[in-house]
């Protein structure tokens, strides 16, 4: 009888070590897949913008310095990002029509930059110059950021020379796996996806 | 899952299909009892929303004293995790315009303590089927992990969890048996860390464990 309690804590004791699964690791989590995060300006109504103008190369930032890079990825990203701009109503502005919007990607290599959950939504600086300040969060980790970003140019403010950024879709994880560049374009596929507020009536 | 259930709750049963042939003259009514089950948990409404599958990692620690014919008074104290993984799951916060999308662990674990009263309809048998009702609350942590970050918020709360099962003993005068049990349990607990906030988080719970009775 005595082996009885015995044999069920025994039991009680294998199921509870079994039902106790892990997960992974923050830095084995990273390795994983792509995230992809997006944030639009919820106050401006999209309709009110029909043409955009895309920059013919990726803006990449790091520790040391920034260069532009115009390789076969950088243009697939470019010619992905106008593709899925056009399939919203925006239209490629024409030399030497102003656009309403300019569309750049950059990308952080080594960035600590980290944006879910912020709630300020400011003015933008100029935005040839360098990137603006956001409220971010450090980590010790070594990641990759491409940040597609959609910045208003038909509402401009020339005394602060600030630009106003209405969009903006991170593809987040870039340097830790090998990610092809066909799920580099599947990711900005899905900030435009995740985003249906980004389209354009206007003629 | 299912399987391990439903083997337990067999082997239980023909345990006490056993003990039920014993002399039921002999034997004594427990003053108290303590026992320690491991303990399944199954998220349902609000809460089946953020985790949507049962989460097997969890256990109790119980204590009833006997008060009178039958009724007892005790508590109850445990741990339990329910957890689950999705993959490209795209949540948003509409009011910010912000919508993510990656796999996603989300996981809450808790550490529930209650007062409880339980009613034993034939405390004096091997086999003593009740009905209690605990009071009392839960320390909750809810976690959402997006690639390194891990994003969380930790709740208390008040919750309400009735309970029916079964305390069987390992013979007439045996100190030891098995307790089976089912409850659900209503918490004024939430969940705000996505686009749908999860309120008044409830789950059903099956508890199966080892006792010890004092005479």
């Amino acid at each position: 009888m005595k082996t009885k309690p015995g044999l069920l804590f025994l039991g009680l004791g294998l199921l509870l070590t079994l039902s106790c699964s892990k997960y992974p690791p923050s830095s084995e989590r990273l390795l994983e897949d792509l995230a992809v995060i997006t944030q639009y300006d919820t106050k401006i109504d999209f309709n009110n913008y029909h043409t955009f103008s895309m920059a013919t190369s990726i803006v990449k930032i790091t520790n040391r310095d920034t260069t532009n890079v115009s390789d076969a990825t950088a243009t697939a990203i470019l010619d992905q990002i106008s593709k899925n701009m056009e399939a919203r109503g925006f239209v490629q502005a024409i030399t030497p029509v102003v656009p309403d919007f300019g569309v750049q990607v950059v990308y952080f290599q080594n960035t600590t930059v980290y944006t879910y959950y912020y709630d300020w939504w400011g003015y933008y600086p100029f935005w040839y110059y360098y990137y603006p300040y956001y409220p971010v969060y450090y980590s010790s980790y070594t990641t990759g950021l491409a940040n597609i970003e959609l910045i208003d140019l038909k509402v401009v403010d020339p005394n602060k020379k600030q630009l106003y950024l209405r969009w903006n879709g991170y593809i987040r994880g870039l340097l830790t796996g090998d990610h092809t560049t066909a799920e580099i374009l599947r990711c900005v596929d899905q900030a435009f996806i995740q985003t249906p507020q980004l389209k354009t009536t206007a003629n | 899952m299912k399987k391990i259930v439903s083997v337990i709750f067999l082997v239980f049963l023909t345990l006490g299909v056993v003990r039920a042939q014993e002399p039921t003259s002999a034997g004594y009514t427990p003053s108290s009892y303590y026992t320690f089950s491991w303990n399944t948990a199954f998220p349902i409404g609000n809460f089946h929303d953020w985790v949507s599958q049962p989460g097997p990692a969890g256990f109790d620690f119980g204590g009833r004293y006997l008060i009178r014919n039958g009724l007892t008074a005790g508590f109850n104290i445990g741990w339990q995790r329910v957890a689950k993984i999705y993959d490209n799951e795209t949540f948003t916060i509409p009011d910010k315009g912000i919508a993510v999308t990656a796999r996603n662990y989300r996981f809450t674990w808790m550490v529930p303590f209650q007062a409880v009263i339980a009613y034993h309809f034939i405390p004096q048998k091997v086999v003593s089927p009740y009905i209690g009702l605990g009071i009392g609350g839960d320390y909750m942590e809810h976690h959402l992990m997006i690639q390194e970050y891990d994003i969380y918020k930790t709740r208390w709360d008040f919750s309400l969890t009735p309970e029916i099962g079964i305390l069987a003993r390992f013979g007439a005068f045996s100190d030891w048996g098995a307790i089976l049990a089912f409850n659900y349990k209503w918490t004024t607990n939430r969940i705000d860390l996505y686009e749908e906030e999860s309120r008044d988080l409830q789950m059903l719970n099956i508890k199966v464990g080892i006792a010890l009775t004092i005479r």
